[in-house]
């Protein structure tokens, strides 16, 4: 997928699922690629899950289906940590990229690319959603599940999306990726509450443990294209992971980073060092038996879940917000995501009491002349 | 099946091919044979020359215990291994539950014998309570594989699956070198130094093997003045040290300034696990007024000595 982009090797419809607009505009996008109409996918997710590697081939095949449940939630983030008070809109679940560290890989029970399709449903819950909140201003976005643009040559949502979120003021609305897949955004006027980001990484990092992704200097430059259109862009560190050479790794994309990037039009840059909980390392290991990034100095956090021991965190935090700021990214709001507050205060200088705060930290810069 | 009386030493019983209990104790079986003797007695089947046993080890290996020459068998006609193997399996499943060495045995021969990988984590592993994954039937087909000394510990110490995981990550020559290691140590100590051990050896990209034989390791295993119990746990300590630096590091600092300003036995004190809060805990006992006040005024001198708030500044750069 370096420059090509996610196809199926074989779709399977739901039966229910058949009658949507946007089955009809998948069908559409992906002709010549074989489908099959199923009762449900109970059975072909059991039978994935027994193959050598279910992670793997759950990734040649889309899944269309309904989502049953609400499409909006929370961020789950982590116990014990401070949160940012993020909203996830749970549209397309899984990712074709193949990330050794990704969580989705233990969150998820069903190993197939599977899409959503009725959209009138996600509309309905947040037009409620949005009601009910219509005095905070929320951020909120498509990329936890998965990766929010990896298949829109396919599903086209972004457009939809941009279209729906850019008319409701208290919504920051963010779509996160790590692909080039910018064309439909491209085609689509901006919007002051519509932010694009990125996830980046050191390309060493990118290079050996994001089977599938864009390079980064790919993803920079979608990151400039997509600002000179006029959109607000964002960028995650995250998981910032530590090898030998890493302060030169990290260096040499903030570098880059700024070199393109208007520091001006970059909404926020969210920090988060490599951390997994005991069941994934245990998948890692399996998948992914050349990775070392799993056997660095990792200790049980106050969330049961694995994290480098709070002294090598703060050397990683120090450096890269340093780099930030010496690349003009000064003004830049910076945030942790799932970090403590000891960390907050000895490298943000920011010790924010709850999530509230870290919303509110994000969200205002929107609504002040900022340029 | 027919039921018939053979002469025991007809049985051959050097062919283990469905054999899946070893190093039983044969006290209760003994007891049981003098007390009622054989209810239900042992399958045997053909396999030319020889009458091999199918199920019922314990009970044969009693019988030959108390000196009889004589047991009745049922003998299966059944001339294909697989169909046999399931016999013995379903009989064995109807009376008790599979130990983690059992439950190898069975997998390691259903495939063996033939058995599809699938039908294997589908049919069977719900029977004998193993999840139904593929990486399951990988550790188990590779316990199946392990040395008979390695079994019988993994056995005498009820090791739970991860360990036998972890047991299956290095070669048998490895495990052979830990075994004296491990056979001092508890379920979770053993689970400890093998995922420390290989994750070491991951992270500076260094066979198992060197490092068990690197001098650190083996001063400590030839030491005459220390016994196994020690030598465990002086390895343990390095194995730490080197898993965990920064971590050993700020242990050592926090200890070093407790030293320093003297702190007593009598109040403990501990900064948060793995130093991850920013708070320190003191506990002490008291038995009544005078006593609280004693210890509190102990603290406040404590706290008055300038190393007193080194312990709130451990280094970030270690």
């Amino acid at each position: 997928m370096n420059k090509k982009e996610y196809f199926p090797k074989k779709i399977f419809i739901e039966k229910d699922s058949l009658d949507y607009p946007l089955t009809r505009k998948i069908i559409k996008n992906t002709q010549g690629i074989p489908y099959e109409i199923i009762e449900n996918s109970q059975d072909l997710i059991e039978e994935i899950k027994l193959s050598k590697d279910p992670g793997k081939e759950g990734k040649k095949y889309l899944l269309i289906t309904k989502q049953k449940g609400e499409f909006v939630k929370p961020c789950p983030c982590t116990p014990n940590y401070i949160g940012c008070n993020y909203f996830i809109i749970n549209l397309d679940i899984n990712c074709p990229l193949d990330c050794s560290y990704c969580i989705l890989q233990h969150y998820l029970s069903n190993p197939m690319i599977t899409v959503h399709v009725n959209t009138k449903d996600l509309w309905d819950q947040l037009d409620t959603f949005l009601y009910r909140n219509r005095k905070h201003i929320l951020r909120i976005g498509t990329g936890e599940l998965g990766d929010s643009l990896v298949l829109d040559h396919i599903t086209e949502r972004s457009k939809d999306l941009i279209y729906y979120f850019r008319s409701r003021k208290n919504a920051i609305f963010e779509l996160k990726t790590k692909t080039v897949n910018i064309k439909n955004i491209l085609e689509i006027e901006p919007a002051d509450n519509i932010v694009i980001a990125w996830s980046l990484n050191s390309n060493k990092i990118a290079c050996e443990e994001e089977k599938n992704a864009p390079s980064v200097n790919d993803r920079i430059e979608a990151a400039r294209k997509v600002e000179k259109k006029g959109y607000r862009v964002a960028f995650h560190f995250d998981p910032i992971i530590r090898y030998a050479g890493w302060e030169e790794g990290y260096s040499e994309v903030i570098n880059e980073l700024f070199g393109r990037i208007n520091p001006l039009k970059i909404a926020w840059i969210s920090l988060g060092s490599l951390r997994f909980p005991p069941d994934l390392k245990t998948i890692i290991k399996e998948r992914f038996p050349e990775t070392r990034i799993i056997y660095d100095e990792f200790i049980r956090g106050k969330d049961g879940k694995f994290r480098y021991f709070k002294a090598i965190r703060f050397q990683l935090y120090r450096k890269i917000v340093r780099l930030i700021n010496r690349n003009g990214g000064g003004r830049v709001p910076l945030y942790f995501c799932m970090e403590s507050s000891e960390l907050w205060g000895k490298v943000l200088m920011i010790k924010p009491k709850g999530k509230e705060e870290v919303e509110k930290y994000l969200s205002l810069p929107f609504y002040k002349p900022k340029y | 099946m027919r039921k018939l009386k053979i002469p025991l030493n007809k049985i051959n019983l050097e062919d283990e091919r469905f054999r899946i209990s070893y190093h039983s104790n044969l006290d209760k079986i003994i007891l049981s044979l003098k007390k009622i003797g054989l209810v239900n007695p042992p399958i045997v089947t053909l396999r030319e020359p020889h009458i091999i046993l199918v199920s019922g080890w314990k009970r044969v290996l009693g019988y030959i215990s108390l000196s009889f020459s004589q047991i009745p068998v049922y003998m299966l006609d059944e001339k294909n291994d697989l169909k046999t193997f399931k016999m013995s399996f379903y009989e064995n499943l109807a009376t008790r539950s599979y130990n983690t060495i059992e439950k190898a045995e069975v997998v390691g021969r259903l495939k063996k014998f033939g058995e599809d990988e699938n039908s294997i984590i589908k049919k069977y592993f719900p029977l004998i309570n193993i999840p139904s994954t593929r990486s399951h039937l990988d550790v188990y087909l590779a316990a199946f594989e392990f040395e008979p000394e390695i079994k019988k510990l993994v056995l005498e110490k009820n090791t739970a699956f991860v360990s036998l995981q972890l047991l299956t990550e290095f070669s048998s020559w490895e495990r052979r070198i830990l075994l004296p290691l491990l056979s001092c140590l508890s379920q979770n100590k053993i689970k400890e130094i093998l995922e420390d051990i290989l994750e070491i050896c991951r992270k500076y990209n260094m066979p198992a093997w060197k490092f068990l034989l690197s001098r650190d390791i083996m001063d400590i295993k030839v030491a005459e003045n220390l016994s196994s119990l020690q030598k465990a746990d002086k390895i343990r300590l390095i194995l730490k040290r080197k898993r965990y630096p920064t971590l050993f590091s700020w242990t050592k600092s926090f200890d070093s300034v407790l030293k320093k300003i003297c702190w007593p036995e009598e109040i403990s004190i501990s900064p948060s696990k793995y130093f991850e809060g920013e708070e320190i805990s003191v506990n002490f006992n008291f038995k009544n007024m005078e006593e609280f006040r004693k210890k509190l005024d102990e603290l406040q001198k404590l706290s008055s000595k300038e190393e007193f708030s080194d312990m709130f500044k451990l280094d970030m750069d270690e």
